[in-house]
């Protein structure tokens, strides 16, 4: 038990950096200047790298050259008008919510099972642990050469075993809904590492006397994991669904070099949308006002996770 | 969800009683249940990598007329074809070359800032260090058009310096919440009874907080490693011909449009995932944390 909490508290304090003030600490001997000029680096990247490139393409998506390659010219929200009313779009938003939609699901729940699993068994297997993470090591590229090769309509393992029960397997890249299920299943494989880490990360400090309670008052196996468990590890799974969220409506990693978006546009989502319109129509100023809606759509996304995650969450 | 259900059951019983009274055969179904989740994890997470091998190692024509994982030809021919092309060689060197230079541009830009964020007081620190860490829900969606215009006004496509600059951006803000939080548990009293002894700040980064922080630091290196070696979205739009491409954009362009070539693409991709996990598992006590901090912020 004291271990636990020691743990704990560890974790705690390496969550939190900035906060702790220690008043009446000798002040090193650095001069009024030297705190600035070292974070300076760092602060010239970041703007450079990550602010700067953000507002310069929501400012540039409200200008748009008369033909490509004249100079660009102020058109207020003439972009995104263009964008909304573009059927294309909608269509991408709509692939987008169900990819997102579906990758959640299924991890969580998988992220679920596989946790529970390693928590039974992790302190034997420790080797389990290091192979599972493989997926999340390996590009996104790499996964999906995997992915095409393993549901191959021809000579993949997926469509041999089918076979071998007397089931013929769909050629998934051809078809409109199983290329989208593949999608799903690839960007899961590749990310519920990470999930299972975290949750079993979860598990591990979940405080022992809860679960123990739960069993005096008659919580056993599936409803204990339901009622008490779950509960309890509110905190990851919302940083999980959060993350899993992040690199579905914004990410391009799988989907680009399993499907291209294809078969025709069944596997389209707002980030492959964004790509193919600034980067193979060279539209570079509507590709920065759909880059502006995902970032949009993201925040908002994220806010509505941590609201809803809040009501979940209990006093631990 | 049923399975954890039944194997949630066995381990509750209290296992002084169980052990031994419990006859052999209900030991076994019991042992069994518990492994059974995990033999589905280890399938899982294995099964594409076999089937990969498996026809990374078969022969083009073997590949649509033996399903079998087990290659009736076995042979190394595609690993060799892959090794010795050039498209291949090139884009390797640019992935260690951009690697390193990722790896070292993000501990040099990150470590003064850390510190400083750790160990000093002054004006605007927790603005500065919020500035620096609330990028990282940054999309790269965001930034692909406006750093692929910026390269191409500096005429830096293709310069594997872009890449490095880009990805080290990318990396701060999780290399800076990692160094601040690692260099706060070093003990300020140590810094403060060298300080007394005369050592000045250099001395004392350079001869106590560098060698303190070391597994920190290793975190960040494997974690800007890996992002320069795996990324993909940013390699495709900073560069435009075959001197400036990384793996994940050569292998990309091997599939692109159907792949013609099963085995030689297994191939490349099995080099290219290789290395790091050879580099992963050397690292990995102090790596698995990184990770998973990595998307908790």
């Amino acid at each position: 038990m004291t271990a636990t909490t020691e743990r704990v508290n560890k974790k705690a304090s390496g969550r939190q950096p900035p906060s702790r003030d220690r008043g009446g600490m000798t002040n090193l001997g650095q001069s009024t200047l030297t705190p600035y000029l070292f974070s300076s680096p760092a602060i010239i990247a970041v703007t450079a790298i990550l602010a700067f490139p953000v507002l310069y393409g929501i400012w540039q998506s409200l200008y748009r050259p008369e033909v490509l390659g004249a100079p660009a010219q102020f058109v207020g929200l003439q972009n995104y008008i263009d964008t909304f009313t573009d059927p294309d779009f909608g269509n991408a938003l709509y692939r987008t919510m169900v990819f997102a939609g579906g990758s959640i699901i299924v991890s969580t729940v998988l992220g679920l099972f596989f946790a529970f699993a390693l928590y039974r068994a992790s302190h034997r297997l420790r080797v389990l642990r290091s192979i599972t993470i493989a997926p999340y090591l390996i590009s996104s590229v790499a996964a999906a050469v995997m992915f095409r090769i393993l549901f191959n309509g021809q000579f993949g393992l997926v469509n041999v075993a089918l076979g071998s029960i007397g089931i013929e397997g769909p050629v998934w890249f051809a078809d409109r809904t199983w290329a989208m299920a593949v999608v799903i299943f690839t960007q899961v494989w590749t990310d519920l590492p990470l999930t299972v880490l975290l949750l079993l990360g979860g598990l591990m400090t979940v405080d022992r006397s809860y679960l123990d309670a739960a069993l005096v008052d008659g919580a056993t196996g599936f409803r204990r994991a339901i009622h008490v468990t779950i509960p309890l590890l509110t905190p990851q799974l919302l940083i999980t669904i959060i993350w899993m969220s992040y690199s579905t409506v914004t990410g391009l990693g799988i989907v680009l070099p399993l499907t291209g978006g294809g078969p025709q546009g069944a596997t389209n989502t707002l980030a492959m949308e964004m790509y193919i319109t600034a980067f193979q129509e060279l539209n570079f100023h509507e590709g920065l006002a759909i880059a502006t809606f995902v970032i949009v759509l993201n925040a908002l996304l994220t806010l509505l996770y941590i609201r809803v995650g809040r009501r979940f969450e209990v006093e631990a | 969800m049923a399975n954890m259900q039944q194997v949630a059951r066995p381990n509750q019983l209290p296992s002084r009683k169980a052990a031994s009274a419990t006859p052999a055969p209900s030991r076994l179904f019991r042992i069994g249940l518990l492994a059974l989740p995990l033999l589905v994890l280890i399938l899982w997470t294995v099964i594409p990598f076999i089937v990969t091998i498996s026809v990374s190692l078969k022969t083009k024509g073997e590949v649509f007329g033996n399903f079998g994982l087990i290659p009736q030809n076995l042979t190394l021919a595609s690993y060799q074809e892959v090794l010795a092309s050039s498209d291949f060689r090139r884009a390797f060197l640019n992935s260690v070359i951009v690697g390193l230079g990722t790896a070292l541009l993000t501990i040099v830009l990150a470590l003064p800032g850390a510190y400083a964020m750790a160990r000093f007081r002054f004006r605007g620190r927790h603005l500065l260090l919020l500035f620096v860490l609330l990028p990282r829900l940054v999309p790269d969606v965001g930034t692909m058009v406006p750093l692929y215009k910026l390269a191409a006004a500096t005429n830096m496509i293709d310069n594997p310096l872009s890449l490095i600059i880009a990805y080290s951006g990318m990396l701060l803000p999780l290399a800076v919440w990692l160094l601040v939080g690692f260099i706060q548990q070093i003990p300020r009293e140590i810094e403060e009874s060298a300080a007394v002894d005369g050592a000045t700040l250099w001395e004392r980064i350079r001869y106590l907080v560098l060698p303190l922080s070391a597994p920190a630091i290793i975190t960040v290196v494997v974690l800007a490693f890996r992002e320069a070696w795996n990324e993909f979205t940013l390699v495709l739009v900073l560069t435009s011909s075959p001197e400036g491409r990384t793996l994940p954009y050569a292998l990309f362009l091997m599939g692109d449009g159907g792949i013609t070539n099963y085995p030689a693409a297994a191939a490349f991709a099995l080099i290219t995932v290789i290395p790091f996990l050879l580099i992963y598992m050397r690292f990995e006590r102090h790596v698995v944390a990184g990770l998973t901090s990595g998307s908790s912020k």
